[in-house]
């Protein structure tokens, strides 16, 4: 029996729209700490992990282990009913073949009751180990969806280059190229708190795609800020962090210089 | 699975195997069934010498044996058993002369026949008697290769052919007196482009009274001029001085067209005297004379000379003038020496085997199988083979086999363009050319390799080697493959699994040098692989009558057999239309090509299709067909060459007495005025084709029943090109007023019929319901009389048949009821099935189903497999409900990753590098990864190319999504199901959309839901930096501890691990299963299996077991890891 209950149905909604370009079918692990979700995108070159503590929720009750494969483009239909303040309940028995959420609204005068088909997902789990980042960039959430927007015009593959001056994104296409520098500073602090926050122990160059980072960004709605976090030969981490009910995460491979032949 | 073999016990319940057979391990077993089989083959072999009159059934019963070894699949046994069926009774050589044969008359069948030039012939071989042509230079002379009845070689040089070719006369002045003066005028001018310095090219000019073929001329003769030359390479030369521009002294300058003048000599001389292809020739005793050792140029038995006058041509049509000679047969393969990652190549690695067949056509078993081996080897069992230390010596050995087995036909899988090719590459190489060279029944002469391109509409372009053998006629069977068969694949091992069901390794070639290089038992085996590979193509030759038909093919369109392998299909209509034409003094003008880029091409409207009404019918549906339609129209309305009035020259004649007008608008005269030759050529190959079929079904004999069913498919096929040899706007003879007429006509007749059809049976008029016309299609209309059974359909078919003929249509156009289908499903235009009736109405006589996913290429297997079921399932269950429940099951199954990859797979053959192609391939793109992989095993061009889909980013090209099966199963890369769900879904959505209300509901729903989702083993993206994460065995919750289950499974522990072990258990079987089927098709079970072949499902079947096995194996050791 699991049952858990979400004060706005809007983080499931933007957790949703965060992850259905990424992956199309997804299980939902439940245990009594919480929620994850973990998936590797069609081609393989990045993973996501969402996790959600069972502190984050209004209510939180996961008798037994279970995971439930979900169509993520079909719950982002379903979601789509709710309205934003709406609470959300997710419902599910015991070997389940269905998850049931339950939208109501604020004021307790409409309850929506769906029932949506699970998928039987035979699939193994993956995990990315520890990793001590040699530098790590903190960026408004915003901005980077921006930078990454800005870039891909010009080009598919984009270059991070972590320093203590400043990080710095480079993408060289057919069109030209381009080099956006961020410096950490105390300067963004006048709008308000966003700021560009540089911790870079060893500098680090590394190249990525584009396309991915892209779909990373979707994430942007789930919070103020997000950090990249870097090192030579591991992936590259991206994590948005929800305040206390817990985080996304996405890992992307860099390129290898010999893959960008193809 | 294949099948298991167990042949000999069903045969032979012999006490001994039944009792012992339980403890005996499966190789005494085998060893066993052997021997049984042998006691079977020898007790046949006492019926064979005890008299004719067992002959017959000895015939069956060897073939009962044969049939018997075969299905066991191994080839060594198989070897074995033939050695003792009596094989090595027959020498090798021909039959020996007795003597009297040149007191005798010569009765040979040819089968090649060439020229070359020489001195003419000084003597008549009738002392006295006159030589006709050229008494000095030099003259072309005929070289006729052929076999006796008994089975000895024969050639004879024919004297006293000449060339020649006719054209217009240079006005209507010119008359007997000037013909001395244009022979003159033309001999200076093409001497002069031909480089001639003595002696003459133009011989003589003669006034003749012909016609021309083209256009109606009311039976008037007019005077055209014989130029007849010295020699037939000289025709073309005096063609174009003729076409480009020629004045005759006395008249002006004016652009010649000329008759007949690209006919091939060889086919001119055979017009002429009316020998068609491989028929009988007598060259009467006295009138021929014998070649002496010292004059002689071939290894003919026989070498005589003869006047071509004096050679008697024999009717094939006549029935003692249409047996077979025992036509000797060679099949032969190469093994050649590979390096790693490169194609072999002539100048570099040796060739180290070569294995031959010789077989005498009409005999059950082969005269010799020998197989030349380069280092020492073990002996095979029912095969000689013999061992060379030297590869010079080898290959020389080779061409004495070849002569001394004389081979009238050459037979192999691809061996004109590799082997052959390979082989005088070699010998040139080793600087032995001249002496291997001697492949040809001529001596001192080299075989040579011609390399052309041949293209034609029928059969595509395609670049050929041939390879001259004077006397010897190649049968490529790759080529009668390519030409006969839309295959998707074309390898020997796809070929004989789809043809003789027989499977072949395949071993790659870096493994043969590995071979090679190893023991003697290595090398055996080898030398039974390549024994296999020649024996392949020889047991196609057979089965699919190759050589029978072929030379049907000959006697009917009167072309020699080697025009059949290496020339289109007009020269056929052509060699017909001369013939005819010679009889009425008819002359074939040479049209100048029209240009080949395409434009010119005048098209016109082809056949019509009355718009299906789409839907499936529970009901009988009866087929009325025209019988031979184009054939029958072209003779009912007289449409011909001769026939057709030019626009503008009607006059004087009267519509509908005289001539027709066609809906084309085109007027062809009427067959009082004029019979046209087409029509005549036409109803003369019916007619032949009626009595053929007649006489095979009196044939007692198999052998003449299956010449007699070669020859009825033979005229079928001549007659119905006739009509595509007018169309064919880049041909010989094109004529779009007789094509399109044609096609106006069939379209004119469907309507009517259909009309008619709805007109007549009709509730009103007493039947039953309205017959409506649902379909039909260039000849045949489908028609739903309503509210009968089959039989009543089959009945009231008929009925509407004749009487539609009788009422429509001119003779000899016929609506023939053809079947009855029941149900039927109508898709679309031309696409359809259904179960078909024809012989009975109680049962029908099989599934007919047309233009649905058919073999194309770029459709994975599975696709067909699922449409096939589920006809099968509506069609012959007739139950619908089964036919979805199965293509559910399927498409869960496929999602779940339980479908068998070879299923999967999609072949195409690389034919070049990337850059070669505008747009970029699947099978392309994976091949350069593959080289980027490893270079050693990566396919080369020319080698077929199977592949996958695999999954990819959003949105990636179709070409960066193939992936090698292989690869693909050692690495669990995870297949793209959705693509192959759209590949199997449209097709199904397609059949089913008649029968489902939402054929939707297919492709989603409950059985969707359950997918697997492969994790890509290691250093692919992402997962080259992450960890597999532990989980639960039992239900697969992520867990961090060890023991392998989660805290709700561990309770049933002992079951779970049960129920592992039992899996592996399972699978264990199942791969050793796969591995004796293997073994068993490479004939060996004493030894690993090397086979590659990327054609077999059985490779990728054993590869995924393989993959299974270590993943469950995994699984159970994980059990191990719990401290107790």
């Amino acid at each position: 029996m699991i049952e858990c209950r979400l004060a706005e149905a809007s983080v499931l909604k933007k957790i949703v729209e965060a992850l259905k370009d990424l992956v199309t079918d997804a299980a939902f692990e439940f245990s009594e700490n919480g929620l994850q979700l973990q998936a590797m995108d069609s081609s393989h070159v990045s993973l996501c992990y969402l996790q959600l503590l069972s502190t984050g929720f209004e209510h939180f009750r996961c008798d037994k282990e279970s995971s439930l494969g979900v169509s993520l483009p079909n719950l982002a239909k379903v979601l789509k009913c709710a309205n934003n303040d709406d609470t959300l309940t997710l419902k599910a028995k015991d070997e389940p073949d269905v998850i049931s959420l339950v939208f109501e609204s604020k004021k307790q005068d409409c309850i929506k009751d769906f029932d949506m088909k699970l998928m039987d997902l035979e699939q193994e789990q993956l995990a990315i180990p520890d990793t001590e980042y040699k530098s790590k960039v903190t960026i408004p959430a915003d901005e980077f969806r921006r930078i990454i927007a800005d870039l891909q015009v010009l080009g598919d593959t984009c270059k991070i280059t972590a320093e203590k001056a400043g990080v710095r994104f480079a993408v060289e296409g057919d069109v030209g190229k381009a080099n956006i520098t961020l410096k950490p500073g105390e300067a963004a602090d006048e709008e308000g708190g966003k700021s560009v926050n540089i911790d870079v122990e060893e500098a680090v160059e590394l190249r990525f795609a584009l396309r991915y980072l892209n779909y990373f960004a979707k994430a942007t709605p789930l919070a103020e800020s997000v950090e990249l976090s870097m090192s030579k030969d591991v992936p590259l981490l991206v994590e948005y962090k929800m305040g206390e009910i817990g985080a996304i995460q996405y890992y992307l491979a860099p390129k290898i210089d010999e893959e960008d032949e193809e | 699975m294949k099948r298991v073999s167990a042949p000999a016990e069903a045969l032979t319940e012999a006490p001994e195997t039944a009792s012992s057979g339980a403890e005996d391990s499966p190789d005494a077993k085998r060893a066993k069934k052997a021997s049984a089989k042998m006691e079977k083959v020898e007790t046949v072999n006492v019926f064979a010498q005890s008299g004719v009159a067992s002959a017959q059934n000895a015939a069956t019963a060897l073939n009962a044996a044969k049939k018997e070894a075969n299905s066991g699949d191994d080839f060594a046994t198989l070897l074995a058993d033939a050695a003792d069926a009596g094989t090595s009774n027959l020498s090798l050589e021909r039959p020996a002369l007795d003597g009297s044969e040149m007191e005798n008359d010569i009765v040979l069948q040819w089968v090649d026949m060439d020229m070359y030039s020489g001195d003419p012939l000084r003597e008549h071989p009738v002392p006295g008697e006159h030589v006709p042509g050229l008494r000095s230079g030099e003259v072309p002379i005929i070289r006729v290769y052929g076999v006796t009845d008994k089975g000895q070689s024969v050639m004879c040089h024919v004297y006293g052919v000449t060339p020649y070719f006719y054209t217009d006369i240079p006005g209507d002045a010119f008359g007997e007196s000037e013909l001395s003066r244009f022979r003159e005028a033309l001999d200076a001018r093409v001497c002069s482009a031909a480089r001639i310095n003595q002696g003459s090219a133009v011989v003589a000019v003669v006034i003749r009274e012909k016609m021309s073929i083209m256009g109606y001329c009311g039976g008037a003769k007019k005077r055209y001029l014989q130029i007849m030359m010295s020699l037939p390479n000289l025709v073309p030369k005096a063609k174009s001085v003729l076409q480009n521009g020629f004045a005759c002294p006395g008249f002006p300058e004016k652009q010649f067209m000329t008759y007949e003048s690209n006919v091939p000599f060889v086919l001119r001389y055979m017009v002429d005297n009316d020998i068609v292809g491989s028929n009988w020739l007598t060259i009467p005793k006295g009138r021929y004379r014998a070649r002496g050792p010292s004059s002689r140029m071939s290894r003919c038995q026989l070498e005589v000379e003869a006047v071509y006058e004096d050679i008697v041509s024999h009717d094939p049509a006549l029935p003692e003038w249409s047996a077979i000679a025992p036509l000797r047969i060679m099949s032969f393969d190469i093994e050649c020496m590979g390096r790693r990652g490169v194609f072999p190549d002539p100048t570099q690695d040796p060739v180290i085997q070569i294995a031959s067949y010789i077989k005498v056509q009409g005999e059950d078993h082969a005269r010799a199988k020998v197989v030349l081996v380069l280092d020492s080897c073990l002996p095979i069992v029912g095969a000689q083979v013999k061992s060379f230390s030297d590869e010079r010596e080898l290959l020389l050995e080779w061409t004495r086999l070849v002569q001394r087995a004389d081979p009238d036909v050459v037979t192999g899988y691809n061996v004109e363009s590799f082997d052959f090719d390979y082989l005088m590459g070699r010998a040139k190489a080793l600087k032995i050319e001249a002496q291997f060279g001697q492949l040809g029944k001529l001596r001192n002469k080299v075989a040579k390799i011609n390399k052309k391109t041949f293209s034609s509409a029928a059969y595509g372009t395609r670049e050929n080697s041939e390879i001259e053998m004077e006397g010897r006629v190649v049968m490529d069977m790759i080529q009668y493959m390519y030409r006969n068969h839309k295959l998707s694949s074309y390898s020997l091992n796809a070929v004989s699994s789809e043809f003789l069901g027989q499977q072949k390794e395949d071993v790659h070639h870096s493994i043969i040098s590995d071979l090679q290089r190893g023991s003697d038992e290595d090398r055996r085996r080898l030398a039974v692989y390549c024994l296999k590979d020649a024996y392949l193509p020889l047991q196609l030759l057979e089965k699919l009558m190759v050589l029978i038909n072929y030379l049907e093919m000959a006697r009917v369109t009167g072309v020699p057999v080697p025009f059949l392998f290496s020339r289109g299909q007009q020269i056929k209509v052509l060699s017909m239309l001369y013939r005819k034409c010679l009889q009425l003094d008819i002359i074939v003008p040479v049209l100048p090509r029209a240009g080949g880029d395409g434009n010119g091409e005048v098209s016109y409207e082809g056949a019509t299709v009355i718009e299906p009404i789409r839907g499936f019918y529970d009901e009988p549906i009866a087929t009325l067909d025209f019988a031979s339609l184009y054939p029958s129209v072209m003779m009912a309305h007289n449409l011909c060459y001769t026939t057709l009035i030019p626009t503008g020259e009607e006059k004087g004649l009267i519509e509908n007495k005289d001539y027709k007008k066609t809906p084309t608008g085109h007027l062809f005269a009427t067959t009082e005025r004029q019979k046209g030759i087409l029509p005549t050529i036409l109803e003369e190959l019916l007619a032949a084709r009626k009595r053929a079929k007649k006489d095979m079904k009196a044939a007692k004999d198999p052998l003449r029943k299956a010449v007699m069913n070669g020859r009825q498919l033979a005229l079928k096929v001549s007659a119905n090109s006739v009509y595509g040899f007018t169309g064919a706007t880049i041909g010989a003879l094109p004529c779009i007023p007789i094509s399109s007429s044609v096609t106006a006509y069939g379209r004119e007749m469907i309507d009517a019929t259909k009309a008619a059809v709805e007109r007549k049976y009709t509730i009103k008029n007493g039947y039953k319901a309205d017959a409506q016309v649902i379909y039909g299609d260039t000849d045949s209309v489908m028609i739903k009389f309503g509210g009968l059974d089959v039989a009543e359909s089959m009945e009231l078919g008929l009925k509407a048949a004749n009487e539609l003929t009788e009422e429509l249509f001119i003779k000899p156009i016929a609506l023939e009821f053809e079947k009855v289908y029941s149900p039927f499903l109508l898709l679309a235009k031309k696409a359809y099935a259904g179960m078909y009736y024809c012989s009975s109405a109680e049962k029908p006589d099989k599934m007919d189903v047309k233009g649905l996913v058919t073999v194309r290429r770029d459709n994975c297997g599975l696709a067909r497999t699922v449409v096939g079921t589920c006809l099968h399932k509506i069609l012959v269950d007739r139950s619908v409900d089964d036919a979805v429940a199965y293509a559910k099951e399927t498409i869960s199954a496929l999602l779940q990753n339980k479908v068998d990859i070879s299923l999967l797979i999609v072949t195409k053959s690389l034919s070049g590098k990337s850059e070669d192609y505008a747009v970029k391939q699947a099978h392309v793109e994976l091949a350069a990864r593959m080289r980027a992989r490893d270079a050693g095993s990566a396919p080369v061009v020319g080698d077929r190319v199977p592949y996958v889909i695999i999954k990819a980013a959003k949105g990636a090209p179709a070409y960066m999504k193939s992936e090698d099966p292989l690869y693909v199963l050692q690495h669990n890369i995870p297949l793209d199901f959705d693509y192959y769900l759209d590949q199997i879904g449209k097709p199904l959505k397609r059949i089913f959309t008649p029968i489902l209300t939402n054929p939707d509901s297919l492709l989603h729903g409950d059985h969707t839901l359950k997918r697997y989702k492969a994790l890509p083993s290691s250093n692919v993206g992402i997962a080259r930096f992450a960890v597999k994460k532990l989980q639960c065995i039992g239900c697969r919750a992520p867990i961090d501890c060890k023991g392998g289950l989660c805290r709700s499974c561990e309770k049933n522990r002992e079951s779970i691990y049960l129920d592992r072990l039992a899996e592996a258990n399972d699978l264990e079987d199942r791969f050793a299963r796969l591995w004796t089927e293997c073994q068993r098709c490479q004939g060996s079970l004493h030894q690993d299996v090397l086979c590659t072949s990327r054609d077999c499902p059985i490779f990728y079947m054993r590869k995924k077991v393989q993959k299974d096995i270590e993943q469950v194996q995994t699984k159970i050791d994980r059990f191990a890891e719990i401290d107790f």
